[in-house]
């Protein structure tokens, strides 16, 4: 007869595809559960939540008080850096040199700054001030393209340079630019604290003694507090408080220390190079020995390390990805103030709280105490922690929508009025999230995954500098090579707007 | 002062004013008008990169920072008197000598909201009285507009009006008003197709000659001389 009629749009087809992808990867992943009685497990964690201990530790206001310290000095550190860095940002030099630092988690950059400074507070700052102020260049610099040229044609000619530039053009976005640093506080938090599980006197690491001790009530104490903290930053992180909280945390932060300058030579110039290499300028090897060494180095760990770690990285990323999905079409349904009780979308509101505060890598170092070191573990928490943080900037979106006269707080009528128009965002912000969700995958290494964190936790552990480098550097890349084809996909796929809106609202 | 000869500018490959000769002197008060779409703005624009350091300029466009006070929008008038660094420091604490002036400018202008209210809060009207405002911040010997009281109610356009033309001895302004154009210029230049189709003084002129520079159709004309 005549042409069938097509009802598989765009967005059906990019969620099919996505879908298609997530199950092809799970055949690859390790999802076993190897808890011999996750149930004994889960329940004493369950009774640990409902009895939280707060006078467990004496160091819990402290803990938490550190952890503040170094979100708010690594923030200031970033924009520091990145606030200029922004201007000079359309340099492909400049921008190349950001992804790359961008592409390496701040637990990596803690590892690496940690053979250099010790325990020392700069290995923290450092390690969240340098990726946070690689993103804020980028951000900052794509805020600042936004900003229309009307008003800077129209100012006073003889106007200098720098009046026109604040006036004409900051003038215009720099409440954007307050709501993304206002954002990356928030981040920096989780970060702070996830810092504690490599040593720094912030909250991890007393998370991390609670958890390894099964003490429950006390590691959901603090938990808690931190759900806390995250919550009601709006009413503590008031913009007048800010120079007295920055002063007060520059007088509070532990010692610096002195740092030995001949150790920074020494780790800069001769621990970090690569086998070979070092023998040809330090011990007077023969050139051809020296790149026959390097060689050799070079082809044993790229292909026993570095490719099973980015197969398992991506294997495993593709996988959240997924879940994910399907976690924030759901935590969307039952938070949504359209689509049931007010009470039901308060209670779902303060679940995506508690879900999207608690930083993934703590999700899975719980998960995994309750059901053994699989990929598993890691697959839950980043499904959990980014598709609740999808679902809550889904609800805040959906502030202004108005349904229909007919419209019934249902499943149904919400699929058809609600999810359709939100949908776009959704995927969008899914697509973007999945850079994240790179990051994150590597780091869990830490925790025993296979991903290529694990491999750059062992070079450091074995104090192989160069073997950790340039595994480093290959999460930097794998992360810009993802970052770049994403952004190319979504771009092709979602419209300008929310393209656009994304480095905002993320 | 300006003398524009066999000037022609286009808008893509579109041209928009077609060889074009223009002059005014200086202490003249022109109103230039035309249906919409005829080039006026164009023309105004380029008037403004002619004269620069000489003239102020309020274009359509208004460019208002919507997230800045209507202090800070009206001070970036003065952003090519002062210096840098006073200038960042009026952004973070206001100057009080340069709140009075601002403030004494604001009331000239009938405007009467908070100084320290975000832009983005005020309606259309007070919106083009803070560029206004801008424009006149400037303090230069020229004025160029455009439409500038198209979202005032007449009563109100007139007494701004003569604010501008009191405050500068040359004036160039793009009127949608007829009985405006005729009762405060000296001299009017109508344009037809991206060409100077009526250029007189304003004593010789009757409403009724103006009828074709304007989209309004007779018999508001008239209304409005009323």
């Amino acid at each position: 007869m005549g042409d069938k009629v097509r009802f598989f749009g765009p967005w059906q087809r990019l969620t099919a595809q996505l879908w298609l992808l997530a199950l092809v990867a799970l055949l690859f992943a390790d999802i076993e559960v190897i808890s011999v009685d996750p149930w004994a497990e889960l329940s004493r964690l369950a009774l640990g939540v409902i009895s939280p201990d707060f006078f467990a530790t004496e160091f819990l206001l402290s803990a938490l008080w550190q952890t503040v310290n170094f979100a708010l000095l690594g923030v200031a550190f970033g924009i520091v850096l990145g606030g200029p860095l922004a201007l000079v940002y359309q340099h492909p030099f400049v921008a190349a040199s950001c992804a790359m630092v961008r592409g390496v988690h701040e637990l990596f950059w803690a590892l690496l700054f940690l053979q250099i400074f010790g325990l020392s507070p700069l290995t923290g700052i450092l390690a969240i001030g340098l990726p946070y102020g690689a993103t804020f260049a980028r951000v900052f610099h794509d805020i600042l393209a936004q900003s229309p040229s009307t008003t800077e044609r129209g100012l006073p000619f003889n106007t200098d340079p720098l009046s026109r530039y604040v006036y004409g053009r900051l003038g215009h976005v720099y409440p954007l630019m307050l709501a993304y640093i206002r954002y990356r506080f928030e981040c920096a938090l989780r970060s702070s604290a996830v810092l504690g599980f490599i040593g720094m006197p912030t909250l991890g690491f007393y998370l991390e003694t609670a958890f390894r001790q099964g003490q429950y009530s006390e590691g959901a104490a603090l938990l808690m507090l931190f759900i806390l903290l995250i919550g009601t930053i709006s009413l503590w992180a008031k913009k007048n408080l800010i120079p007295v909280y920055l002063l007060a945390a520059l007088w509070t932060i532990p010692d610096i220390g002195i740092i030995d300058g001949g150790l920074l030579w020494r780790f800069v110039f001769y621990d970090l190079l690569p086998p070979g290499i070092q023998g040809v300028i330090y011990t007077q090897m023969e050139l051809s020995d020296g790149l026959n060494q390097f060689y050799q180095w070079l082809a044993s760990i790229t292909i026993n390390q570095a490719l099973p770690g980015v197969f398992a990285t991506v294997i495993l990323a593709l996988s959240a990805l997924g879940l994910s999905h399907l976690v924030a079409l759901i935590a969307h349904l039952v938070a949504s103030q359209h689509s049931g009780s007010k009470y039901r979308a308060v209670a779902g509101q303060l679940g995506l709280l508690v879900l999207r505060s608690i930083p993934e890598y703590i999700l899975a170092f719980v998960l995994m105490l309750l059901i053994g070191p699989s990929m598993l573990p890691a697959i839950i928490a980043l499904a959990l922690h980014n598709g609740a943080l999808i679902a809550f900037l889904l609800v805040k979106q959906e502030q202004g929508i108005t349904p229909s006269a007919t419209y019934k707080k249902r499943a149904d009528f919400f699929a058809y009025e609600i999810l359709t128009r939100v949908y776009p965002n959704l995927m969008g912000l899914l697509f973007y999230r999945f850079e994240v969700m790179l990051r994150e995958t590597a780091i869990f290494g830490i925790l025993g995954v296979a991903t290529i964190g694990f491999y750059i936790d062992s070079a450091f552990a074995e104090i192989r500098y160069s073997n950790a480098l340039y595994l480093l550097a290959v999460t930097a890349l794998l992360n810009v090579v993802i970052d770049f084809s994403a952004r190319k996909l979504v771009a092709r796929q979602v419209e300008d707007s929310i393209a656009h809106g994304r480095s905002c609202i993320t | 002062m300006l003398r524009l000869e066999a000037l022609t500018l286009s808008y893509g490959d579109r041209k928009v004013i077609k060889d074009l000769s223009l002059s005014i002197e200086q202490g003249e008060k022109v109103a230039i008008v035309g249906a919409s779409g005829v080039g006026k703005s164009t023309l105004l624009a380029h008037i403004y990169t002619q004269l620069n350091s000489q003239a102020a300029y309020c274009a359509q466009s208004q460019g208002l920072v919507d997230a800045l006070s209507v202090f800070h929008n009206v001070y970036m008038g003065a952003l090519a008197r002062h210096h840098f660094g006073y200038n960042l420091l009026n952004l973070i604490r206001p100057q009080t000598h340069r709140i009075n002036e601002v403030s004494e400018l604001c009331s000239a202008l009938l405007l009467d909201v908070a100084l320290n209210k975000t832009v983005s809060e005020l309606s259309g009207g007070q919106r083009q009285r803070v560029a206004l405002a801008r424009a006149l911040y400037q303090q230069q010997s020229t004025f160029i507009g455009d439409e500038s009281f198209s979202s005032l109610d007449p009563v109100m356009a007139q007494q701004l009006i003569a604010q501008v033309l009191s405050r500068h001895p040359t004036v160039i302004m793009v009127l949608h008003d007829c009985q405006m154009a005729l009762n405060y210029f000296d001299r009017i230049v109508g344009l037809q197709d991206g060409e100077i189709a009526l250029d007189a003084p304003s004593q010789i002129l009757q409403p009724e000659h103006l009828i074709a520079f304007f989209d309004r159709k007779v018999g508001s004309v008239s209304d409005n001389g009323g």
